[in-house]
């Protein structure tokens, strides 16, 4: 699974960036095309929902989906052949 | 998690403010609904004016959007005509505490089977920051600019002494622990009230030197103390924390209901 960022909702608030304990969300620099400042990405893969998700069927974590007041996160499937580096903290 | 098919998609993004609470109370509450396995035709969505107040307009139900302070008044009627719907209140502090107070104690007296999600951001937040029944003393509003100079009310507090079946704390910080005192008011018969503390970044934030969403956050995060430690505090004759408000469960009893489909 991946982890993506509705533009069409973010409203750059940056609680997302607060609460994620891997600090996957960074605060963003740029404006988008509707005038906001999204957040960054920070090495998405290393979230334990886009790991452990399909594995255990179930959501894992999802504090930042849970707190984004714009519903603007959620997770998609990957394309089998997309190329990811995979970090895993013990 | 989040009941994604109960969003009315095509009215998001809705017209919050940048780091409103009020989105992350919804996405709790329906978090909470989709653990119950509710059906979107036997549940309706009630709501009195407000920011807060709004939130139905953003759900895929059937759903009244209804007079400043008189949702619970309307949603006691759904209750009473169609007992086999599922009643969910959203209410803000002021259509709750200010217009609504006396919908509010009567309801929790009668014990409506239904469930209320009272979002408090301490400030009537739609028309522009004027000064509501739950503002904390000294916080400065529009209409209290040298400083709240009366008691706020403790709404939880309030739901229990008029006879609430459950009635829970939380803010929209703590994300898992509303949508479980949702979930766990959505179960129980009778009149369930649940009390989330929010940011008001806008018009309450502004005013009282917490601009910034994240210092909103985290101003709820440091304040919350759990009902539990609260109450051993004041067994041990120790002092609370200056500002600090309960979190947890309050009660849940089981006094006779009003409304219970049988
Ligand atoms: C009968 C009536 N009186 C006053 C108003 C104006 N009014 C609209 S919203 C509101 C206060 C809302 O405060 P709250 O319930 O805390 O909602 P919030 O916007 O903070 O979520 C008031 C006084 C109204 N719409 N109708
Ligand atoms: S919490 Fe949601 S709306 Fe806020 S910055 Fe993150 S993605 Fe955007
Ligand atoms: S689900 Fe948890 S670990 Fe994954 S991005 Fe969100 S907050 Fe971070
Ligand atoms: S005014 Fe306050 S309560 Fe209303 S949408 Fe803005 S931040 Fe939310
Ligand atoms: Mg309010």
């Amino acid at each position: 699974m991946k982890l993506v960022i509705d533009e069409s909702r973010c409203k750059g608030c940056n609680l997302c960036v607060l609460v994620c304990p891997y600090g996957i969300f960074q605060e963003g620099t740029e404006l988008n095309s509707r005038g906001i400042v999204t957040p960054v990405l920070d090495r998405p893969e290393r979230c334990t929902n886009c790991r452990l998700q399909a594995l255990y069927g179930r959501m894992l974590c999802g504090v930042c989906h849970m707190i984004c007041p714009d519903q603007a996160i959620n997770w998609v499937e990957e394309k089998p052949f997309e190329p990811h580096k995979v970090e895993v903290e013990f | 998690m989040i009941a994604p098919d109960w969003f009315r998609d095509d009215r998001l993004p809705h017209i919050y403010c940048t780091g409103c609470g009020n989105g992350t109370v919804i996405n709790c509450t329906l978090a909470a609904v989709e653990e119950m396995g509710w059906k979107r035709d036997e549940t309706v969505f009630v709501s009195g004016i407000g920011c807060s107040s709004r939130a139905p307009g953003y759900i895929l139900t059937d759903s009244l959007h209804t007079t400043h302070g008189r949702a619970l008044a309307f949603a006691t009627g759904v209750k009473m005509a169609r007992p086999d719907l599922h009643v969910v209140v959203f209410t803000g502090d002021g259509d709750l505490a200010a217009i609504g107070g006396n919908h509010f104690i009567h309801a929790c007296r009668r014990n409506v089977d239904m469930t209320v999600i009272c979002m408090n951001n301490h400030i009537y937040g739609m028309t522009g920051g004027q000064g509501s029944p739950t503002t904390p003393a000294g916080a400065i509003s529009t209409t209290t600019p040298y400083g709240m100079s009366e008691p706020a009310f403790d709404l939880a507090e309030l739901a229990v002494a008029a006879g609430a079946n459950y009635v829970a704390r939380w803010t929209s910080y703590h994300v898992k622990e509303l949508t479980k005192a949702v979930a766990a008011g959505l179960q129980t018969p009778g009149l369930a009230f649940i009390e989330a503390r929010t940011q008001c970044p806008t018009n309450y934030g502004r005013h009282n030197k917490l601009r910034r969403v994240s210092d909103m956050i985290e101003h709820l995060r440091s304040h919350a103390i759990l009902v539990q430690k609260h109450d051993r505090l004041v067994a041990e004759g120790k002092p609370i924390p200056e500002g600090a408000f309960t979190v947890g469960e309050l009660v849940r009893r089981n006094r006779p209901a009003m409304g219970v489909q049988r």
